[in-house]
């Protein structure tokens, strides 16, 4: 889990459930700013096919707020936020066992 | 009967071991043939004292059933709490009182005595107090699954006296439920969890009115079955079932208290609270407004597959039962006045992280949400005509098909492999006439393995890079395991998996890498893994899953 300082230039990001199985990771530091919209393609860039397996169902939240990635803005989407140095990203893939 | 089975395994055994005469196949056969008559014969002895539990007046239950029914929706006991004429409500007291004989004081109490005593640590709880668990003897809530999350849940809301509570479940207990399921009990192994569940919660609170439906909640059942209620608490484990019973609330106005867990990670949101009716802003979001898309199904791992820890669960669970106790005891501000809701959120409970817990602040209802918006197209015809098929959107797992027939070795031919000598060369069968590849995870691979196999996780080869034709001929980073397997060229590559699922993957894999020599090397995969393996050859290779 990302703790402590954030680098500067960097956001941290956290990883959760199939999120962190796919990455092998609980959390990084990624280079900040970046645009929402971004978000997901900077993450194919880094984890090839993490996308279509993951990312396409998850909730993605910035600084424990739920942001709508759909990109229709009309629809109540979020995607002109922009991610800060500092921030803290999780992505939130639905776990359905119980 | 038990004396009788005791005198019948007595006879058997001697029978099995006096007969020297006896081949010792026989022997085998009749004491498989034995061991598999007592076991149906334990079996039923299990359920008999099962019921016998179930049935047993628990003590005091005279007593309390009495008190219940001077308490529970009755109209004195409201009437009381309200105010009434004395001198009428004498008169009522002594026709009430009548029936019952003399010996029972009417009861001047919302509660019984029994009540107060067995409540009255949360009920000097100002969050609580009389008019909190007045509360909760009247609702009445549903639980869908009766597993790691539905067992806590209902012990600790059967424990706070709610009036009512549902059960829904088709499972029957196994044994790999016990570590997390902790109504279930190693006598009722076998019995369906809902009886199972029954039996705890009958004993821990008899003046809860237990509802038990057996089955799974289907889209032409869901409505039915949850209209009765006040609220839901979603215990289940598939995404199928999550859309359901969401897109239910949503239609009928109840809250629900959704819960998840896998391996070390759960998470849990208070859905559809405020429950306003589709298309109303100011009701909570339900499950499609935090998760429109469904996960793909292949990446939909079970408690099976990916394992659980029990505490984990229950933490899920128990929290649960909390967030419905906090919803059904929520005070009113005045009469008439719709109480006021806490703004949504999603707990992500991770447990080996730091903090342990997140609390994400959640949005209002989608705008375009398919079930609870507007635009809805979640519709109670729909559900009821099966129309809407929760299967097909949550996507189904077409069973692993990539070999073909002389790719794949049942265990029955890879023992014989193992033990025999090859009928061609007379060569005596060597260990290392071949390799065995294990590519479950390495924790598995320790808790049992074939021997003489090597382990290579799934994971380290689907996630290892085809070369590109184009770049150089060298594979980049050779693994370890890629240089093992190319410095024995000759030695045939047998995969096997838990299921034989993986091992096709990775048998296709290791062709692409080229480690076949273009069809020189057989590389294949061992068909039903190693379950396959246990049900055919070994019968002591342990079972874990």
């Amino acid at each position: 889990m990302a703790s402590g300082q954030v680098p500067s230039g960097c956001f941290s990001i956290l990883y959760f459930a199939a999120a962190s199985t796919f990455t092998s990771k609980a959390s990084e530091f990624l280079p900040a700013p970046l645009d929402a919209r971004s978000l997901f393609t900077t993450l194919e860039e880094r984890y090839p096919g993490i996308t279509a397996k993951v990312l396409s169902s998850c909730a993605v939240t910035v600084n424990l707020e739920y942001v709508d990635m759909d990109a229709n803005a009309d629809d109540g989407g979020d995607v002109s936020c922009v991610i800060k140095e500092g921030d803290e990203v999780a992505i939130i893939p639905p776990v359905s066992s119980g | 009967m038990i004396a009788i089975s005791h005198t019948l395994i007595r006879q058997s055994v001697s029978t099995a071991f006096s007969k020297p005469s006896m081949s010792l196949d026989q022997t085998v056969e009749s004491l498989k043939r034995q061991i598999a008559s007592h076991e149906s014969l334990l079996e039923d002895l299990r359920r008999q004292l099962a019921e016998a539990q179930f049935n047993q007046p628990p003590p005091g239950a005279q007593e309390s059933q009495e008190q219940t029914f001077q308490a529970s929706d009755d109209p004195l006991a409201h009437d009381l709490s309200h105010g009434i004429a004395e001198d009428y409500m004498n008169e009522v007291f002594a026709a009430l009182s009548r029936p019952q004989g003399d010996h029972s004081p009417p009861n001047r109490w919302p509660l019984s005595q029994d009540e107060y005593k067995r409540y009255g640590r949360q009920l000097i709880m100002p969050e609580i107090g009389l008019q909190g668990q007045l509360r909760l003897k009247n609702a009445s809530v549903l639980i869908i699954g009766a597993g790691g999350l539905g067992c806590p849940a209902a012990a600790y809301l059967v424990g706070a006296g709610v009036g009512t509570l549902g059960l829904v479940d088709e499972d029957v207990v196994e044994h790999s439920n016990l570590h997390r399921q902790i109504l279930h009990s190693t006598a009722r192994v076998g019995m369906s969890k809902v009886d199972s569940a029954l039996v705890s919660l009958q004993s821990l609170n008899p003046n809860v009115n237990l509802v038990p439906h057996h089955g799974r909640l289907t889209p032409e059942t869901a409505i039915s079955t949850v209209q009765p209620y006040d609220i839901v608490l979603d215990c289940t484990d598939t995404p199928a079932s999550r859309y359901l019973i969401s897109d239910t609330c949503v239609l009928l106005g109840k809250p629900l208290v959704s819960a998840s867990a896998l391996r070390i990670d759960g998470q849990l949101m208070v859905l559809n609270n405020p429950p306003r009716s589709a298309g109303d802003p100011t009701g909570g979001p339900c499950y499609r407004c935090i998760f429109p898309k469904p996960p793909p199904p292949e990446s939909v791992v079970t408690c099976g597959d990916g394992g659980i820890l029990g505490p984990v669960v229950g933490t899920m669970g128990v929290l649960q039962a909390l967030e419905a106790i906090k919803v059904l005891t929520r005070a009113s501000t005045s009469e008439n006045e719709q109480p006021v809701t806490e703004p949504p959120t999603l707990l992500i409970f991770s447990a080996y992280a730091n903090p342990m817990f997140r609390s994400i602040r959640l949005r209002a209802r989608k705008p375009k949400c398919a079930a609870c918006s507007a635009h809805a197209t979640v519709t109670p015809e729909a559900l009821n005509s099966g129309s809407l098929d929760y299967v097909q959107f949550c996507g189904m797992i077409d069973p692993v098909n990539l070999l073909s027939p002389d790719e794949r070795i049942s265990a029955e031919n890879y023992a014989k492999l193992r033990s025999e000598v090859n009928p061609y060369t007379g060569m005596e069968p060597a260990k290392d006439s071949h390799v065995l590849v294990d590519v479950r995870e390495k924790v598995q691979f320790e808790l049992c393995s074939i021997d003489g196999s090597v382990n290579i996780p799934f994971a380290d080869v689907s996630g290892f890079p085809i070369p590109q034709p184009t770049a150089s001929a060298a594979i980049p980073d050779d693994s370890h395991w890629v240089h093992e397997l190319k410095n024995i060229p000759d030695k045939p590559i047998f995969v096997v998996c838990r299921r034989g699922n993986d091992s096709q993957v990775v048998v296709r894999k290791l062709k692409q890498l080229g480690l076949d020599n273009d069809g020189q090397r057989w590389i294949g995969d061992i068909k039903g893994g190693l379950i396959a393996w246990r049900e055919k050859i070994d019968s002591d290779f342990p079972e874990y899953y």
